[in-house]
């Protein structure tokens, strides 16, 4: 074909489907002009968004932890309102007349689309608006959902909550899915799972009269309801952890072993999610957003400690693995060691000495002196090398976002502080002090991998039932051997049923438990206590961490609250499992 | 100098292209004065810059651009990466690249970059030999920016690509068997790139098909923007008389939904007289096709053709639901900068290519 013809059919083309857009234009404008023109004088159609309520958050039992209460607000369309109603629609919401002013003539440009007044009012007063609806002109009443979250305290820091979206947010968000009011997921689960839990919303095009009472159904789309969530954790466990730890800026977690799941992850002080979305509740809100003791912070995953002499099982490890001790290796215990003759003292804990110690025995009495020399024998490096390996100071992979927390070495010294490492550094670091941060969630880990050989299954929050398969894959391998893994159980066994042991206080009389304590200084103040530990001893099925900040002793505060949570596992999952 | 720079400069083109312009601006201002906001002003802003650039165009001469069209070309899919991975998301999509104080989207860039470098390539390339493998090399050429920007995502301006495809394979001269497998493919392919697109934009075709689908978000924009050209009638309302624009009942109406504005205030009469605006622009294009004897040229006057046609088309169509809305905007006309300045860009090749012809 020759180009000339080939110009001509694109020529023929185009002026084809312009003359289709003269031909469409003509029926529009022309043809159906009147009744366009008539439609867009009494623009009749009026849109009614139906809001899909969020998807319900479970416990592992079935319990509702977040769902969606139906409540009843007020809308107004700004178009169809006669102002003369002002006072009496004010005097029946309680709100003052230049309130309800301000927020119509808020939606001078979109006068059609309907205008909230009042969310949540009481049944009493939409049954009076809906009396009085024949003379109230653009104002209706439509259910909604307001989130609510039962169980108040329980679960808050995992389930989180909910906030109106912000302007920046809008702005970068796809707007056809987050309206410029919607609601948005503000943390934990219900931040993570958002897209999850949302539905989408439906709507209504109504045909109104000239006073806005609508007189058809034009279409209408129902709304979808948004997906649910079932969480790992039992809300019962929790409900009964939460009494231990009043007042307290604390933390529980504890882990099922067999599946990974978490079955509780208690953070104090805890919040009500249901302050965030119930406008009544607002002087609360900002309490709790401005307390000192930051309530919001889920401290479990993300706050960051010295672990103190919790890491001692991570500095045996290491030093175990790379063949510079075997258990029966002695140190003796003066109560204090020093790098060199004229050096200073570093302490033990107990002062008189602990005498010539085993590794054993330095696990079960947490002797300082033991570890410093096996620190002092490994070096910086290989602790740190053995801290990452064992998932310190980096972000766990988990459903939540959690703190990676710090471990050091010379290096970022180096860039840090310009300045060099020392080796009393090193000997501080394997006794868990120096600038080593953790979060429980990565002592829980350790303490699970000790537990099951290092064939630990990822811990989750998922229910496993739910999408969440408990598969090999989900295990996650440690390169350590089993042996070492082995002999870090026999002492921390000995911590506990040992009568010398520091981690006596958590005993208990229906199983064996193995645990470790810490007691780790973080001046000025109280030094933290943490206990982490597994049971039953011979087949572990749970671990757990407990800490409290500046709460003076490990052996003591956290070794008690431990051994409660013992008793509560076996009251809730019988003693059949133990 | 100056006469002799400005003597073979196609005036007709010039004036026509001023007008549909200054008619963009008066409509921009009558859609968004109520709420105060300052794009009238910032379109003329960007209207003096698309005429420097312009008049630049024609002083450096289309055959430069010919020359550098795979250095311009692989610098515009560079931003286009650039603004996918690195750039913040507005409204969902990341499309516009911050330069100071101004976004630039570089996707509509891309358009005329693509256009070059395909006409440079296609002309290079003989249509009687080996065909098969220049296709794919130009399909492979226009589908990698057309994707990057189709995951932004902007489907509107990624379909424009496929017009533009079309009219420059056409006019070089692809042979009908391969154009038929083309259409085969397309449709082969169109359950994947259902997939493909957002479920918003999804849900905006279904509309197309049954109005009833959404009745708060697509069809309702479908029936207001139906209204407000309609209630038009033969006169129109009358500028900044138009209810459904002021009452804010057609969304984005300063952007893809322009031209229900301009046919609500200045009713089929003025409707009739911008059809015939752009009726008369691309008469003019075609005359310059006709008159070089450059095969570049031409294969890139027909690209500028077909994305403007289709452009104009869709737009309009899809005010009076004979297209489904897509997003793609009225060249001239809709606001923005960056598809104004490129229309610019992209008729001062055409009015360069009219004023190098070479005259016997």
């Amino acid at each position: 074909m020759k180009t000339a013809i080939r110009v001509q059919v694109l020529q023929f083309l185009i002026a084809a489907s312009f003359a289709a857009l003269s031909l469409g234009l003509f029926q529009t404008q022309i043809i159906k002009g009147g009744y366009f023109r008539r439609s867009s004088e009494q623009n009749r159609i009026r849109l009614i968004r139906l809001e899909a309520p969020r998807g319900n958050i479970f416990d592992r039992n079935g319990v509702l932890l977040a769902t969606s209460r139906p409540a009843y607000n007020v809308y107004a369309i700004p178009e169809d309102f006669n102002p003369k109603d002002i006072p009496t629609i004010g005097h029946i919401l309680e709100l003052p007349e230049t309130e309800i002013r301000k927020r119509l003539s808020q939606a001078r440009t979109a006068s059609f689309t309907p205008i909230l007044l009042k969310q949540d009012i009481s049944k009493e007063i939409s049954m009076q608006i809906e009396e009085r609806r024949p003379g109230l002109s653009g104002i209706f009443i439509q259910i909604g959902m307001i989130r609510t979250y039962p169980f108040k305290e329980v679960g808050a820091h995992t389930i989180g909550y909910i906030g109106k979206i912000s302007k920046e947010e809008y702005q970068t968000l796809d707007p056809s899915i987050y309206r410029f009011d919607a609601w948005i997921g503000r943390s934990g689960i219900e931040r993570v799972f958002d897209s999850r839990l949302r539905g989408e919303d439906g709507g209504r095009q109504l045909e109104v009269d000239a006073r806005g009472v609508p007189i058809s159904l034009l279409s209408e789309k129902e709304p979808e309801l948004g997906g649910d969530v079932h969480l790992s954790l039992d809300s019962k466990l929790e409900d009964r952890i939460k009494p231990l730890l009043s007042h307290r800026r604390s933390v529980v977690l504890v882990m099922d072993l067999k599946t990974g799941e978490l079955l509780a992850a208690v953070s104090t002080p805890g919040f009500d999610p249901n302050i965030f979305v119930t406008p009544s509740q607002n002087a609360e809100r900002l309490s709790v957003i401005g307390s000192k003791d930051h309530p919001l912070l889920d401290r479990g995953l993300n706050g960051l400690y010295p672990p103190g002499s919790v890491f001692k099982l991570v500095t045996a490890i290491a030093a175990l693995e790379a063949g510079l001790i075997t258990p029966h290796t002695t140190f003796e215990c003066p109560g204090y060691f020093r790098l060199s003759p004229r050096s200073r003292r570093f302490k033990c804990w107990f002062s008189e000495g602990h005498g010539r110690v085993d590794l054993y025995t330095a696990l079960e009495r947490s002797c300082n002196v033991y570890f410093y020399n096996t620190g002092r024998l490994l070096g910086e490096k290989k602790l740190s090398e053995y801290a990452r390996k064992l998932g310190f100071g980096a972000s766990p992979v988990f459903e939540l976002p959690a703190a990676s927390g710090l471990v050091p070495s010379a290096d970022w010294k180096k860039e840090r502080y310009h300045d060099n490492w020392y080796q009393g550094e090193t000997v501080t670091f394997a006794i868990g002090q120096s600038y080593l941060l953790v979060s429980p969630f990565q002592i829980l880990r350790l303490v699970a991998a000790i537990a099951t050989n290092g064939q630990m299954f990822q811990p989750k929050l998922i229910k496993s039932s739910d999408g969440n398969l408990e598969t090999e894959k989900n295990k996650q391998k440690i390169e350590i051997r089993e042996e070492t893994f082995r002999t870090l159980r026999q002492g921390m066994l000995q911590a506990v049923s040992s009568d010398r042991g520091t981690g006596q206080l958590a005993r208990v009389n229906f199983a064996k438990l193995a645990g470790k304590s810490g007691t780790a200084q973080a001046p000025p103040g109280d030094a933290h206590a943490w206990f982490s530990g597994f049971f039953p001893y011979e087949d572990p099925k749970f671990a757990f961490v407990v800490f409290v900040e500046r709460g003076k002793s490990g052996g003591i505060t956290a070794a008690q609250i431990a051994k409660r949570i013992v008793y509560f596992c076996k009251d809730i999952y019988g003693s059949a499992v133990l | 100098m100056v006469p002799r720079f400005f003597k073979g400069i196609h005036w007709p083109i010039v004036f026509l292209m001023l007008a549909l312009a200054a008619l963009g601006i008066i409509e921009i201002y009558s859609a968004t004065f109520q709420d105060g906001s300052s794009f009238a002003s910032k379109q003329f802003f960007w209207f003096l810059a698309g005429l420097v650039i312009f008049f630049l165009t024609i002083g450096i001469g289309y055959r430069t651009f010919l020359n550098f069209s795979y250095l311009i070309y692989g610098f515009t899919v560079i931003l286009l990466f650039w603004v996918l991975f690195f750039a913040k998301a507005r409204s969902g999509a990341h499309s516009w690249l911050a330069l100071g104080p101004f976004q630039i989207q570089p996707s509509e860039f891309s358009k005329i970059a693509t256009t070059l470098m395909l006409a440079h390539f296609l002309a290079d390339r003989s249509a009687f030999f080996a065909q098969k493998r220049t296709l794919m090399t130009v399909m492979f050429l226009m589908a990698f920016p057309c994707l990057l920007v189709l995951k932004q995502p902007d489907l509107g301006t990624a379909l424009v690509f496929i017009p533009m495809f079309l009219g420059m394979i056409f006019l070089w001269g692809v042979r009908f068997r391969y154009l038929f497998v083309l259409f085969s493919l397309a449709l082969a392919s169109a359950p994947f790139l259902w997939h493909v697109l957002k479920p918003y934009q999804q849900k905006r075709i279904l509309v197309f098909m049954n109005p009833s689908i959404d009745p708060i978000g697509a069809s309702y924009t479908a029936i207001q923007s139906k209204i407000a050209v309609g209630s038009g009638g033969l006169f129109g309302k009358g500028w900044l008389h138009g209810t459904q624009t002021q009452l804010d009942f057609v969304p984005e109406h300063h952007t893809d939904f322009i031209f229900s504005v301009f046919a609500e205030e200045f009713g089929f009469l003025g409707t009739l007289l911008l059809l015939l605006l752009f009726s008369v622009l691309i008469g003019y294009a075609f005359q310059i096709m006709k008159h070089t004897t450059d095969l570049k040229a031409r294969l890139l006057v027909a690209g500028v053709i077909a994305a403007f046609a289709f452009q104009a088309f869709v737009n309009i169509g899809m005010t009076i639901g004979i297209a489904p809305i897509t997003g793609v905007t009225l060249p001239f006309m809709s606001y923005g900068g960056s598809s104004l300045v490129a229309s610019f860009f992209a008729f001062g090749l055409l009015v360069s290519i009219y004023k190098e012809r070479s005259i016997f």
